[in-house]
């Protein structure tokens, strides 16, 4: 057991001195997502390459496990489970769910469109390319077919993170769609699997099996959504009365682990019940804050998934079908652009929103990987199949991240004006200062104030300070903003309803903020003070 | 926030006897401890003395809200006073105050205590709520402008 820990840490240590390093090479140097050198780094680090290198009486650094369709340890692959976990958690938590809920109609057409067409693609190719292929019901055809549903929507939201697209109607649209992508793909895996056993036990199909195996994973699906969405907000404010919001942060994540291993218990990915649980307190006041604090660790976490996930490619195993792999890399890559970009043409979204949307639903990764392993463990496709279920997911992983961050470029995709918020009900309360540093001084006296009150502060990114007060359904926001001759102006927009509230913090600040200056006046003389920390400096010991 | 939570007929005086703003703050602060919602009265003075002196709490139109937060009380609690001709309490706008409303709510505690004064300072924003708070002949007759 020691040895294994002890291998294990070594591979974590590379794993992250490598991803970080490559990462940050690709997000400077290259301009592209860190992902993308995260699952370079994987590849040429992994068993295939360079870790396959024995080290003194060490042996190679990443050996490969007998009998296991997952190339690395069963210790390193739970480490980058936990990463997905946190990756879908905090994406979860950054969906903004009345888009989210708004644009769920167009989703399922896009998911749907997706997932029909791309299946067709990609058993039609198998039936047509594999002489020994003969039928669209070939356990080869139906998971080659699998293969080709799932959407990563692990890459694409790093992707859509790091860009800062995942509130826009397209960034929603396909995480929607992704997560309704690996629903209905897991679904179809489950119904594949059962099919195929069937096949190759030269038995009968049980189709009410295959059914309730169906509803199953659909009904956990949305009994947890809407259980979630409905509770976390009450969980938020029981959990308040602890007045810590480092164990508030740290107990959600738990209760995403819990809905993760429950996911996996009703037939579907863990990563869907960790998406759920972000999903369901993304409404809530400390959404932002949890989220920031989950950063901090899955800096930690989520790079070993993605270099797990570069180390599943076999370059040896790809060599004998290289020439399909590649054919059916792009018909696969064709079937998701066209699947899911010619619905969302139909559901309100112009030509280049429909091309983002093809592009987001691009990225296949973790999903794809379970799909080919079952395949290849249930013996319905053989070695060299499973690497062409790799080769595809590669082909669309490496290439979708920059076409994703291309097609994001440019105007809204969407054809109607995103009214996210009705602006009349809001006002603007502005105060002037002499100097931005007089406003920042001020600001920080109201916000303090604030999180007296129970409010929760986080600061958003813009061009000018940003900062959301946010308590249960009240949201204010405070923006510090240079004027004209180096002045400064903070200026705080809330909800009609909520104005003399904030009138009355900002008086209770700023008399605060005036008991504080007049101490400062009845210090003592500062030129003295000065002096006297100017002779200290020479004093003799 | 219920503002019934806090008000009663036991907390509403509509004939207020001091005639300075220092005596008026005591005059409510009995309120209170009449009703055992304070337990240090002359600590809960010093905390509502402290936040006068950093700005005066008598806002516009005859309304003052002298509050503090304070470890005299337990719980957010509140009392309203009338003094119909009014009593300087240095005004932000220099006239006379008139309704007294004044909240105290425990330091250590994160409370509602704004929300409550930003609710009543909603229902007394219109000259019509504060013509009918001043002509209450009963303590009832004044919180029924509060809907209470």
């Amino acid at each position: 057991m020691a040895e294994e820990m002890m291998v294990l840490m070594l591979q974590l240590g590379i794993i992250l001195i490598a991803t970080k390093f490559v990462g940050y090479v690709f997000a400077h140097y290259l301009k592209q997502p860190k992902v993308l050198g995260e699952l370079c780094a994987g590849m040429v680090i992994g068993p295939y390459l360079l870790g396959s290198i024995a080290i003194g009486s060490l042996g190679p650094l990443f050996p490969l496990p007998l009998n296991s369709t997952v190339p690395v340890s069963p210790e390193l692959y739970g480490i980058s489970t936990l990463g997905s976990i946190f990756l879908l958690f905090d994406s979860g938590l950054e969906t903004d769910l009345p888009t989210f809920i708004k644009f769920s109609g167009k989703a399922s057409v896009v998911g749907l469109g997706g997932v029909i067409i791309s299946f067709l693609f990609g058993a039609g190719a198998t039936v047509l390319l594999l002489p020994n292929v003969n039928s669209l019901m070939d356990p080869a055809a139906l998971f080659l077919g699998t293969v080709c549903t799932a959407t990563s929507i692990g890459i694409t939201a790093r992707i859509l993170g790091e860009t800062k697209k995942i509130a826009t109607p397209e960034g929603v649209t396909i995480m929607a769609a992704a997560v309704l992508d690996d629903v209905i793909s897991i679904v179809l895996l489950s119904v594949v699997v059962g099919i195929s056993s069937v096949q190759i036990a030269g038995s009968s199909i049980h189709w009410g099996v295959i059914v309730a195996v169906a509803f199953k994973a659909i009904g956990f699906w949305l009994a947890c959504t809407v259980i979630g969405v409905i509770l976390a907000p009450k969980f938020t404010k029981g959990m308040k009365v602890f007045k810590s919001l480092p164990l508030i942060s740290e107990v959600a994540f738990g209760i995403a682990m819990l809905l993760a291993g429950f996911s996996e218990m009703a037939g579907l990915a863990m990563i869907i019940g960790a998406y759920i649980a972000g999903l369901a307190l993304s409404q809530t006041d400390v959404a932002h804050s949890i989220s920031e604090r989950m950063k901090s660790v899955s800096e930690f976490f989520v790079p070993v998934f993605f270099a797990v996930m570069g180390m599943m490619v076999n370059f040896s195993a790809l060599r004998s079908v290289l020439g399909f792999a590649l054919l059916f890399s792009l018909i696969a890559f064709a079937g998701k652009l066209i699947g899911c970009g010619a619905p969302a043409l139909l559901v309100g979204f112009n030509l280049k929103g429909a091309y983002r949307i093809g592009c987001g639903m691009l990225p296949r990764g973790e999903v794809t990987l379970i799909v080919a392993g079952i395949g290849l463990a249930s013996g319905a496709i053989s070695h060299d199949l499973f690497g062409v279920a790799v080769m595809t997911m590669l082909v669309a992983s490496v290439t979708a991240p920059p076409m994703l961050v291309g097609a994001f470029k440019g105007g809204s995709g969407y054809k109607k004006k995103l009214n996210l918020e009705d602006n009349s009900d809001t006002i603007t309360i502005s105060l002037d200062f002499p100097s931005k540093r007089a406003a920042k001084f001020i600001s920080d006296t109201v916000l303090e104030g604030f999180i007296a009150e129970g409010f929760f502060v986080s600061s958003i990114e813009s061009s000018h300070t940003v900062y959301q007060i946010r308590k249960e359904s009240t949201i204010i926001m405070l923006d510090i903003m240079r004027i004209e001759d180096n002045q400064a102006s903070v200026k705080l927009t809330c909800q009609k309803d909520d104005e003399a509230f904030v009138r009355l913090m900002l008086l209770d600040s700023i008399a605060d903020f005036q008991a504080f200056a007049s101490t400062l006046t009845s210090m003592q003389d500062p030129e003295m003070m000065s002096a006297q920390l100017l002779m200290s400096m020479f004093n003799e010991d | 926030m219920k503002l019934k939570n806090v008000l009663n007929e036991n907390v509403v005086k509509i004939d207020l006897e001091s005639n300075t703003k220092d005596d008026i703050i005591k005059e409510l602060l009995a309120i209170l401890k009449d009703n055992n919602l304070v337990d240090d009265v002359d600590l809960a003075y010093k905390d509502v003395m402290s936040r006068e002196t950093k700005m005066s709490t008598g806002i516009q139109h005859g309304v003052a809200i002298p509050h503090a937060k304070t470890k005299a009380v337990n719980q957010l609690t509140a009392c309203i006073g009338l003094k119909k001709e009014g009593v300087d309490f240095n005004a932000l706008d220099g006239e006379k105050s008139n309704i007294f409303i004044m909240t105290l709510s425990p330091s250590d505690h994160i409370g509602p205590h704004v929300q409550f004064l930003a609710e009543v300072s909603r229902i007394i924003k219109t000259e019509e709520a504060r013509n009918s708070i001043l002509a209450s002949e009963s303590p009832a007759e004044l919180l029924s402008v509060f809907g209470i």
